[in-house]
């Protein structure tokens, strides 16, 4: 299902926060997350157990993904991370960072680990 | 217990009360969430306090001479190095980069060419005015918050620039007006009370609302009756009631009104808005205000401005100034630089994959106090004291104001500041002799 994808600051899911603490496994807690309308998580045949499969032109990465109805329908939101920016974009020479199309759909596929990144960006 | 001014964010905000013999900090008073955060990396499990190399795939803990000289030598290999992040460093640190560029011909830039650099400017060149936080406190009845969240990620902003009673403003909140425009309600619009404004635009829309306005600022009533993108009429009329009749108003931008678009300028549509509105205003006039989030992500504009008269990324050749056409972005896409210097900032974590790509496969020295997704593939990583808590200097705040920053402890195993480490490694290189 196409949706829109807006990466933000959220306090509780910040990355300085996550420095605080210090842990991937706190990253991972935090970031690789993301957050739809509940509409659109009855659409999707979501349930709590599953995944979310965003991908678009550029590549995929696979979070958990929350209820949130501050969310219009049509838009997933992340905060901005690692995981956020497998799927941001340069555009004329300047970064988008927002309203980005992407494909989602629920997965059983385990989350992406932000030493998976790391290993991909690490391939020379 | 003194007061201190908190680096947790770009508000700087100056009455944190902070417990501490010196050694420890024993107890912090009156900072938000991401002010104890900045408190608590003084301690936290990532931080770093020895020098590191990478040596077969892991980064081990090395002496200071052996990290210094493998710094040098990566340097002295490199012709087209490219320093980049120093928003999260002092003024004094920021300067010290610059010079540190010049001695080794290298691109510098600050995070800010990614986030309010190019509005601000724009808004420079069309002669836009930005206002102060003081200004707002005593004069300011309209707030704006397009497609800004300052309650997530300036945590205090709202309670000085809204709730604050000021000179002319003795009723405080009673008095002044918020406007919200966002497609996503966030947790800025739960301080909204019954005279504020919520606009939920629809994404990517704001080219289709700065339009209807300009047009509305021309010829009345055309506004059409279905509304504008997913917004009521009766609420936009209201928009424009209130931009058109502040006394002083102040647009405060965030992330979302920076985005590009292949076919429009929405920074220069809204700012073009702008002008046309303090045209039409007979009493008053809007202003704008940038958010930024790293606390020093003003400084490098003034400091680059002050040192070479050139506000933005500096390039050098021949150890001095030369003109370029590439930014930030265009040297990474463009593959236009050998080696990567990277001062308290993650972009590995920040930049799109495209870029934290390329980045990761030159090599890269990280300057900066804990472990980030930058470290994880950093060559070399140089470990310095934290800004406004082990070490101080100046930060320019984000209404552009200086304000300085004090010293509370000593940093773990006596860390250099960020500037002290950038000059060491200056002099390191002149007693090897220029590039």
């Amino acid at each position: 299902m196409e949706f829109i994808l807006n990466s933000i600051r959220k306090i509780d899911n910040d990355q300085v926060k996550e420095h605080a603490f210090g842990t991937e496994q706190s990253l991972e807690e935090k970031l690789a997350i993301c957050f739809i309308n509940s509409k659109d998580f009855e659409k999707l045949n979501l349930v709590s157990s599953l995944h979310l499969k965003i991908s678009n032109k550029e590549k995929h990465v696979i979070v958990k993904v929350k209820k949130d109805d501050n969310v219009p329908e049509g838009t997933v939101v992340m905060p901005v991370s690692i995981w956020s920016n497998r799927l941001s974009l340069v555009q004329n020479n300047e970064l988008l960072y927002k309203n980005i199309v992407v494909n989602v759909e629920a997965t059983r596929e385990p989350i992406m680990k932000f030493k998976e990144i790391i290993q991909e960006l690490l391939v020379k | 217990m003194k007061r201190f001014t908190c680096s947790g964010c770009s508000l700087l905000c100056g009455d944190i009360i902070v417990q501490s013999d010196g050694i420890f900090i024993t107890e912090v008073i009156g900072a938000c969430l991401k002010g104890k955060e900045r408190f608590d990396q003084v301690n936290a499990k990532n931080r770093i306090t020895s020098p590191l190399i990478r040596k077969n795939g892991k980064l081990i803990e090395v002496s200071w001479d052996e990290a210094m000289n493998s710094v040098v030598e990566i340097i002295k290999k490199s012709n087209k190095p490219l320093l980049y992040g120093f928003s999260n460093v002092t003024c004094e640190a920021q300067e010290a980069g610059i010079k540190l560029a010049g001695k080794i011909n290298g691109f510098i830039d600050s995070n800010a060419s990614i986030c309010q650099g190019k509005f601000l400017n724009k808004a420079k060149s069309l002669g836009i005015n930005f206002t102060t936080i003081t200004e707002v406190i005593n004069k300011g009845d309209l707030i704006i918050l397009w497609g800004a969240n300052p309650a997530e990620t300036i945590p205090r902003l709202l309670n000085k620039l809204l709730f604050s009673r000021g000179k002319f403003r003795m009723t405080g909140r009673e008095i002044k007006t918020l406007v919200i425009i966002d497609p996503v309600k966030t947790a800025s619009f739960r301080v909204m009370g019954v005279r504020d404004l919520a606009l939920m635009i629809e994404p990517d829309k704001d080219i289709e609302l700065i339009r209807m306005l300009k047009e509305e600022c021309c010829s009345a009533d055309s506004i059409p009756s279905e509304g504008v993108a997913g917004m009521d009429q009766n609420d936009l009329k209201r928009l424009l009631l209130h931009l058109t009749g502040a006394e002083n108003g102040v647009i405060i931008l965030g992330q979302g009104v920076i985005q590009p678009h292949s076919d429009y300028d929405l920074v220069e549509e809204l700012l073009d808005l702008l002008q046309l509105i303090n045209e039409r205003q007979e009493k008053g006039r809007i202003s704008l205000m940038l958010l930024g989030g790293h606390f020093n992500m003003a400084g490098f504009d003034h400091v680059a401005l002050s040192a070479y008269g050139v506000s933005g990324h500096l390039e050098f050749g021949g150890n001095q100034l030369i003109k370029t056409k590439d930014d930030f972005v265009s040297k990474i896409e463009k593959d236009n630089f050998d080696c990567s210097i990277i001062v308290g900032s993650d972009p590995i974590s920040h930049l799109p994959h495209s870029l934290s790509s390329k980045m990761a496969k030159k090599p890269l020295i990280l300057i900066d106090n804990h472990n980030t997704a930058t470290s994880q593939i950093a060559e070399v990583v140089l470990p310095t004291a934290i800004t406004g808590i082990e070490s101080g200097g100046l930060a320019y705040r984000l209404d552009q104001v200086p304000i300085e920053l004090n010293k509370i402890i000593n940093p773990p195993n006596n860390l250099p500041s960020d500037e002290e480490l950038l000059n060491q490694l200056y002099g390191l290189l002149n007693q090897g002799g220029s590039k």
